[in-house]
């Protein structure tokens, strides 16, 4: 698959909840054939004095534009949380793989934190091609959700503080929904390590089959500097390359729960 | 105006992109034209394939990076059958960088290389990797096994070879005269230089193996240090790595004694930075009415002492 290195325009950048943004992203190129489950590498400022450029899921891509959310964590979401309308960001993208094999059974989609972007996408993507599917956001505290709680369209908020929608986590709200529904479930995830691993717990417990979108450190995006390792299963042959330790940014960042270890 | 020679072996410009920070090319094939670049040295190979160490593999560090990627490769073999296609469609100077953890797997290496149809124009011998116990790092602080291992590999190939040195050691000077008295055609200068980072909330290391390599602008003083100290010691080319981000940093490596250089952790932010060095270093050549840019080498001006 093509990448590209691509300056884009701001067309908006804003706070959507508890500092948390969402940046829509003049991109003619990458939303051409990005994917839901796809990331773009950032530069956040063009006098950016680091080495890594910032990994972020790309939340939606429609009219030549893509969207990413964000919370301030450090430096580089800083900066980009003051960018301006107009102002021009250097993008690579889209990489990685994305979602797959949807088709076949009922997608629950479950995002944490800001986690919840390449999810929205996957969510917005299914909901588009009329494939019926469950949403499911988690949040630290009620000031942290940027969407209503509708259970009429499937889409349940849960908060840490049990404040908010159902009560209880992401993992609560699932068992309560699934007595809903009746047909195969899987499920697709991405939020903190945490969260993820209580769903990937629940998943092999259960038999369900379940994909998660992993985050890492990343330093190049496109497999050169084998940094953003991925722990899988495999048989333990001592030569191999990338049968043990893949790599997030070619190999991922969207996973199988069955390639890997409870150690990803 | 910026094209230098190592032996009979013409480099269009002295920009190389350094082993492991680009890959075998291909990766970036769609957003920078590989083919304006002096060369690449690509990721080291090993006689068999390599998983590498477990995470966490990097960190960032105040302008730089600590990476401990412990030499994860596909192996030779695979590197000839999947690699050495796409390598022979560019149209600039690839220089395979290898790895080892004894003598007879830098040779047999080298050999399985020597016997393929390719287009490389020479080896770069990775002697200081500071990430695996046994990446050659035994090599890289021993002038004698230096010298040993280059003259092995000179019986084998009459390809270029470069040693590529580690500033961990005591004396760089010794080491690169080993590598000169080994038969080596360059010596290249630096390898990462070991670092560590520590996180304070779990006050566990940043990296899995302690210890790792730290690249980037953090070390370009270093990198030049040993460079002219190289460069007082021997007569064969080298080449300069250490943080290079712009033209002006080339030129500093130059006038320290480099014939080439290489640009390393600068490609993960910005994977065209060598194109666009070379147009810049073209626009100094111009001002400054430097007619070969070669002529620069080692014109350091001392002070009086």
């Amino acid at each position: 698959m093509k990448i590209y290195s691509e300056i884009v325009t701001v067309v908006s950048n804003e706070r959507i909840a508890d500092n948390i943004y969402e940046a829509f992203l003049l991109s003619p190129k990458i939303s051409q054939c990005s994917h839901p489950g796809q990331f773009i590498n950032i530069l956040p400022s063009s006098n950016w004095n680091n080495i890594m450029r910032r990994p972020m899921s790309i939340a939606s891509q429609s009219d030549n534009k893509i969207s990413i959310i964000y919370k301030i964590f450090g430096e580089g979401t800083q900066l980009m949380s003051e960018w301006k309308k107009n102002d021009k960001v250097d993008i690579i993208g889209p990489l990685g793989n994305k979602w797959f094999d949807y088709e076949n059974k009922y997608p629950i989609l479950i995002g944490g934190g800001v986690g919840i972007a390449p999810i929205l996408n996957l969510h917005n993507y299914l909901s588009k091609e009329n494939i019926s599917n469950s949403l499911i956001c988690g949040a630290k505290t009620r000031d942290e959700h940027f969407l209503d709680h509708s259970p009429k369209k499937n889409i349940f908020m849960t908060t840490d503080m049990h404040d908010f929608g159902i009560k209880g986590n992401a993992l609560d709200a699932l068992e309560i929904i699934l007595n809903d529904i009746s047909l195969p479930i899987k499920i697709f995830a991405c939020g903190p390590h945490g969260m993820l691993k209580a769903i990937y717990d629940y998943s092999i417990k259960n038999n369900y089959g379940c994909q998660l979108a992993l985050e890492t450190i990343m330093a190049c995006g496109i497999g050169i500097c084998q940094g953003c390792t991925i722990e899988k299963k495999c048989s333990e042959d001592l030569h191999t390359y990338r049968n043990k330790y893949a790599l997030a940014c070619i190999d991922g960042p969207v996973f199988n729960i069955e390639e890997l270890t409870d150690a990803f | 105006m910026l094209s230098s020679k190592i032996k009979n072996y013409e480099f269009k410009n002295p920009i190389l992109v350094a082993s492991g920070t680009y890959g075998y090319g291909d990766e970036v094939k769609d957003i920078v034209n590989v083919n304006s670049l002096g060369g690449i040295v690509t990721k080291s190979v090993t006689l068999l394939p390599r998983e590498g160490n477990p995470p966490p593999r990097i960190a960032e560090t105040a302008s730089g990076m600590l990476n401990s990627i412990g030499l994860a490769n596909l192996g030779v073999d695979k590197y000839i059958e999947d690699k050495i296609p796409s390598l022979n469609k560019l149209k600039t100077n690839i220089i395979i960088n290898i790895a080892g953890s004894m003598m007879e797997d830098y040779l047999e290496t080298l050999e399985k290389l020597e016997s393929v149809n390719s287009k490389h124009i020479g080896y770069e011998i990775n002697i200081s990797c500071p990430n695996v116990k046994e990446g050659g790092m035994a090599f890289g602080v021993n002038p004698k096994i230096t010298e040993q291992l280059t003259s092995e590999m000179r019986k084998i190939t009459d390809k270029l070879i470069i040693m590529k040195l580690s500033p961990n050691v005591t004396s760089v000077e010794d080491i690169a005269i080993a590598s000169e008295q080994g038969g080596a055609d360059a010596v290249s200068a630096i390898n990462t230089v070991v670092g560590m980072g520590i996180d304070i909330n779990t006050h566990k290391p940043k990296l899995y193996t302690n210890f790792g390599g730290l690249s980037g602008p953090a070390i370009k003083p270093i990198a030049l240090a040993n460079v002219h100290k190289v460069y007082q010691a021997i007569s064969i080319p080298i080449i300069g790595i250490g943080g290079i981000q712009s033209s002006s940093d080339v030129i500093e490596f130059i006038l320290a004694g480099a014939d080439l250089v290489q640009i390393g952790t600068l490609n993960y932010k910005n994977p065209n930075i060598g194109v666009e060095i070379v147009e810049d270093l073209k626009e100094y050549c111009r001002k400054n009415k430097v007619d070969n840019i070669s002529d620069l080498k080692g014109q350091l001006k001392y002070y009086d002492h």
